[in-house]
């Protein structure tokens, strides 16, 4: 019994170390926030901040985090109602009904979910111009990344309604449902879990998109925090404080929702990979 | 009338909507860009005929053109280069992870959680945090290095064209790891504990019992993470943009970089789309191919 014990913390020790080394990176980033300018290129670097500085303040105001932090809000909330308006009766309808069409549907929108952001830039962009949505830089950005997660949102919804006992659906319609009223009243409510869940990951996948804004806003008061970020860490740029400052406040919010949600998203994500 | 409206609310309508609107808008803003793509591969696109929809038609020039570029070769191998040492490592340490954290221990699946944290943040962020971490002569990794023997000089991991390749795919190793590893962990939940004893009853090595047991049992789900890995790893353009760029004169480019490269920065855009229309073949091959196979799994 003893042996058994010793055992398992050692192993729990060594779990430790591997989640230490593998986390190390967003270690450095919060360390480097805390830093003064003259410590950060202290030889040998300091692994523990010996006179921590609170500049989340200044850089805030400084590179102007509000606009760019309003901004991924804007296009992360936009993509996550376009995709659940138009996604979650798609996903109900794949999980229930199966034949020859419904597989074909099924093959199309997962050969949808794999089209690379930065290869389909180049067309988009281009139509984009001509049918001048090009005007509108963030509701370009919107369609373009709701085209580009809806795909993943049905995928995991449909694993999400798999779950539902069709029974419950069946049962309604016998007590006078139409199929709108059992879906919206019967089938919703009890996915409500899995749908939740999907909306935060597509909401926090805009939240970090790269490649539409960089390439489809260029007024810089429009531009997301992603665009913001790369702006101020050019070659030659060696405001490490300030940049990852930045990012330490960017991603924090990010961090602590996953946290909260880590159960649900690690199931969520299984069960629409792999099935 | 009110038969049509019937079967809208109750019939076979209600689905052929649903399904609709959301095949509808992937029509519009992936279908169609993916066929303008393949229109615009065959025709000269730059800033002046942009707007305009009558473009002269060149025929294959522009694949003739990137065929004969003298980096059209580098970046191919590049791109072989990073896509099979990422997704090999990938697998490695996050197969390795998998099987580590199924081992029992207080909070193993807790902490199996945390390596999320690593795939849950935007790449541009990551690519930051790497970028300093693998800066040439305040970088911590060179400090690590050196300190404790494993080097002897500082390596300048972004601007040397022998590491910048390498850095990327080091930045894209740790991105990748927690999906790989939480994707298997699943599979390996999934092989009966009895199987093992059996097999150690007999007098199975552990070795013996990875080799017979773990490895032809995970098969489906190798296939399936390693599909995906590739698919991931083509996806991947925030840590080129964000650690090297492409650069040093196109050390680390990949096509995928390539491409935005010569649309976005040089305005080829035909010669983009070129190469655009190339990668999506080949991305939607490599799906095709675990969609089937996943399918397979399920009929047996």
């Amino acid at each position: 019994m003893r042996g058994n014990d010793v055992k398992r913390y050692g192993l729990l020790a060594l779990a430790l170390l591997f989640v230490g080394i593998y986390l190390f990176p967003l270690y450095w980033m919060y360390v480097t926030a805390l830093k003064s300018n003259s410590e950060i290129f202290a030889i040998p670097p300091t692994f523990w901040p010996r006179d921590p500085q609170w500049i989340v303040m200044d850089v805030w105001q400084r590179m102007k985090m509000d606009v760019y932090l309003r901004n991924s809000l804007i296009i992360a909330f936009g993509v996550t109602v376009i995709v659940t308006m138009t996604g979650t009766g798609c996903a109900y309808v794949l999980a229930r009904i199966r034949n020859r069409w419904m597989d074909a549907v099924l093959f199309t929108v997962l050969m949808m979910q794999v089209l690379p952001s930065s290869l389909m830039i180049t067309p988009i962009f281009v139509v984009f111009n001509q049918v001048g949505l090009s005007e509108y830089p963030r509701l370009s950005v919107i369609l373009a990344q709701a085209a580009k997660v809806l795909p993943l949102y049905i995928v995991l919804c449909r694993a999400t309604f798999l779950q539902v006992p069709k029974e419950l659906e069946e049962a309604a319609r016998v007590d006078g449902n139409s199929r709108v009223g059992a879906f919206l009243t019967i089938i919703v409510p009890l996915a409500r879990n899995g749908i939740l869940v999907t909306s935060v990951l597509i909401f926090l996948q805009s939240f970090g998109e790269y490649v539409y804004s960089r390439s489809l806003i260029t007024q810089r008061a429009l531009q997301p925090a992603t665009v913001g970020l790369q702006s101020f860490m050019g070659p030659n740029s060696s405001d490490w404080a300030g940049v990852m400052t930045y990012s330490a406040i960017y991603v924090t919010p990010i961090l602590i929702v996953f946290v909260l949600l880590q159960r649900q998203i690690v199931s969520g994500l299984t069960s629409g990979a792999l099935k | 009338m009110s038969r049509f409206k019937n079967t809208f609310s109750d019939g076979v309508g209600f689905d052929t909507i649903l399904v609709m609107i959301a095949l509808g808008y992937l029509v519009l803003f992936s279908a169609f860009p993916l066929v303008y793509n393949i229109v615009m591969s065959m025709q000269e696109v730059d800033l002046f005929s942009l707007a305009s929809f009558d473009r002269p038609f060149v025929g294959l020039d522009n694949y003739r053109d990137v065929l004969g570029r003298p980096e059209t070769m580098q970046i191919f191998f590049n791109t072989v280069k990073f896509v099979g040492f990422s997704v090999a490592a990938q697998l490695a340490i996050g197969f390795g992870l998998a099987m580590f954290f199924q081992l029992d221990f207080p909070g193993n699946t807790w902490l199996r959680g945390l390596f999320l944290a690593g795939w849950i943040m935007p790449a541009i962020v990551v690519g930051g945090v790497w970028s300093w971490i693998l800066a040439g002569d305040f970088g911590v990794l060179n400090h690590i290095l050196l300190a404790t023997g494993l080097g002897d000089e500082k390596i300048f991991w972004l601007s040397d064209p022998e590491f910048a390749l390498y850095s990327v795919i080091l930045a894209n190793i740790w991105l990748g790891v927690p999906f790989n590893m939480i994707l298997l962990s699943v599979g390996l939940s999934g092989i009966s504990e009895d199987v093992y004893e059996a097999a150690q009853m007999d007098g199975a090595t552990r070795i013996q019992r990875f080799f017979t047991i773990t490895l032809p049992l995970m098969r489906a789900q190798l296939g399936a993470v390693i599909s995906l890995g590739v698919i991931f790893t083509l996806q991947q353009f925030d840590l080129f943009a964000s650690l090297t760029q492409g650069g040093p004169s196109n050390a680390s480019n990949v096509f995928q970089y390539w491409s935005w490269q010569l649309s976005f920065q040089n305005y080829e855009i035909g010669v983009g789309s070129v190469i655009s229309v190339l990668m999506i073949l080949f991305v939607v091959l490599v799906a095709a191919v675990y969609v089937r196979s996943t399918r397979h799994e399920h009929v047996a």
